[in-house]
């Protein structure tokens, strides 16, 4: 039993010397993803660069065209979003069953990759919804979903932030992780379900994406995704590091 | 282990012959818990009218506020349009406010520790408290619906379809009450708890609160068609009541004992 714990509790194992290699080749992997995106794709349907090209009866310049490129870093940053909410999700139920206070730092630390993540994704479809769209902001069901998504994330440090019992705070904030879960599948789904929405719809079986797109599209997944495990690892680790700092001097003050 | 069973036996015995008739004590059951503390709640409710005046007053007041926001717009302004937008704005302020009052006498008398102390399923805590919440805003909204559509809706009039209004109503209600009673509970032990409440609730209940508005504007417009947008909206509203009710249902054993 101790032995479980001490491995639990233990800083710098094959995880931990993993996580900065991990940070790097995600961040390797994400550029890679990006320059290939710009170098080696074709713009959509083939158009040449300085042309005009017709999608669904609509000319489209190639300056949209070139906008679109921002999705090799737009989808997976949210895709990433909400794997690492997914994550806070799950330890906030391990905590309820265990009433472990490690799962609860868990939980917060994959909840504050998730925001890293969130404002990642919002920031990158500002732009291009300030660009394809021609307005900054639109109560597109996606967009909205997604910005209260972001609310609730914010919300979730806010309680934390209020509560200045551990224990409690930690059934609540695990509580509140497993409410969020419920609004990641409704973004996931709205631009199906909510026909007016003008959000495009990607993971479909006709999406038309050549290889050429979907090879930058699995590098940039990858990338982030490793990029999001290096950062949880590395803070988890300070964290700890600091757990025991606090313990080492409480017991020399003793 | 056997003396402490043989111990209410004998005091059953003793009633039984006190009375003259037979005597049985059953565990109450789940119903009765639930019956029980509903009662509670309406009871005190009925004592002090805490919660319904300060909610009717305060729909009153922000139904007043919209007659100022809009006045400036004459008769140019399509009321049809925003009139269920204008009228689940207030509802919703008006839960937030019910909502936060609604624990707060639980725990100002220590009502809430005694409860813990009785031995059954704490959900039943969650639905009763849910249950009572519910009465009340259906009650306020009783009051403010017909209220707005005099003062709204009183020139232009809504479609002959208005009456669905009443399903949407219902839908979303049932959904605020739930979802509102999980957060109360949590937020009533938080600092600045009435900020906290409005944090939390309101982006979690956004998605209900878009689709009635959706399920509301479709009814009082009545335009062609308008029964797909209502079914549509009516099935995301009934589909979040169900989720959200589970999950805060389930969730809520964890929260009242934190």
């Amino acid at each position: 039993m101790p032995d479980r714990k001490d491995r639990n509790m233990r800083v710098g194992g094959p995880l931990d010397r993993f996580a900065p290699i991990g940070l790097l080749v995600g961040a390797v992997l994400a550029a890679v993803g990006l320059v290939y995106a710009f170098t080696v794709t074709p713009l959509v349907n083939g158009a040449s660069v300085d042309g005009v090209e017709v999608i669904n009866g609509v000319a489209v310049s190639n300056m949209l065209l070139l906008s679109q490129k921002i999705f090799y870093w737009h989808m997976p940053v949210a895709l990433v979003s909400f794997i690492g909410i997914a994550f806070a999700a799950f330890f906030a139920v391990r905590f309820l069953m265990t009433k472990d206070a490690r799962y609860d730092l868990r939980s917060k630390l994959a909840m504050e990759v998730g925001l890293v993540f969130v404002l990642c994704t919002m920031v990158t479809g500002l732009l291009w919804t300030r660009f394809e769209w021609g307005v900054w902001w639109t109560w597109e069901p996606r967009l909205t979903t997604y910005f209260i998504l972001m609310l609730l994330v914010f919300g979730y440090f806010i309680l934390r932030n209020a509560i200045a019992d551990p224990e409690r705070r930690a059934a609540y904030s695990s509580v509140l992780g497993i409410l969020i879960l419920v609004d990641v599948p409704i973004c996931f789904m709205v631009t199906r379900l909510i026909p007016s929405s003008i959000h495009p719809v990607v993971f479909r079986s006709d999406s038309g994406m050549s290889m050429d797109m979907v090879v930058p599209l699995l590098l940039s997944v990858v990338g982030f995704g490793l990029i999001a495990v290096g950062l949880y690892r590395l803070r988890l680790r300070a964290q700890l590091i600091e757990e025991r700092v606090n313990a080492v001097q409480e017991a020399l003050e003793d | 282990m056997k003396g402490v069973a043989e111990q209410p036996e004998a005091t059953l015995q003793e009633a039984e012959v006190r009375t003259g008739a037979p005597v049985s004590v059953r565990r109450p059951s789940t119903w009765a818990h639930y019956r029980a503390l509903v009662k509670k709640d309406l009871l005190h409710e009925m004592h002090t009218r805490d919660m319904l005046t300060s909610m009717g007053l305060y729909a009153l007041l922000v139904l007043v506020v919209y007659g100022a926001a809009l006045a400036q717009a004459g008769t140019s302004l399509d009321i049809q349009q925003m009139a269920g937008g204008l009228l689940w704005a207030v509802v919703l302020f008006t839960s937030l406010l019910g909502l936060n009052r609604s624990f707060s006498h639980e725990t100002a008398d220590g009502c809430l520790d005694g409860l813990m102390l009785v031995p059954m399923d704490r959900s039943v805590l969650f639905l009763s408290k849910a249950t009572a919440n519910l009465v009340f805003l259906l009650i306020v909204e009783v009051i403010v619906v017909p209220l707005f559509f005099f003062f709204f809706l009183g020139t232009v009039g809504a479609a002959p379809s208005w009456p669905l209004l009443l399903a949407v109503l219902a839908v979303g209600t049932v959904g605020i009450a739930g979802v509102g009673t999980l957060l109360s509970t949590i937020t009533v032990n938080t600092r600045g708890r009435d900020v906290m409440l409005a944090v939390l609730f309101i982006p979690l209940s956004f998605p209900l609160l878009w689709s009635c508005v959706s399920a509301a504007t479709a009814v009082l417009i009545g335009a062609e068609g308008f029964m797909d947008t209502f079914t549509m909206s009516m099935a995301l509203a009934g589909g979040y009541d169900v989720v959200m009710i589970l999950v805060s249902w389930v969730l809520y054993d964890f929260v009242v004992s934190a």
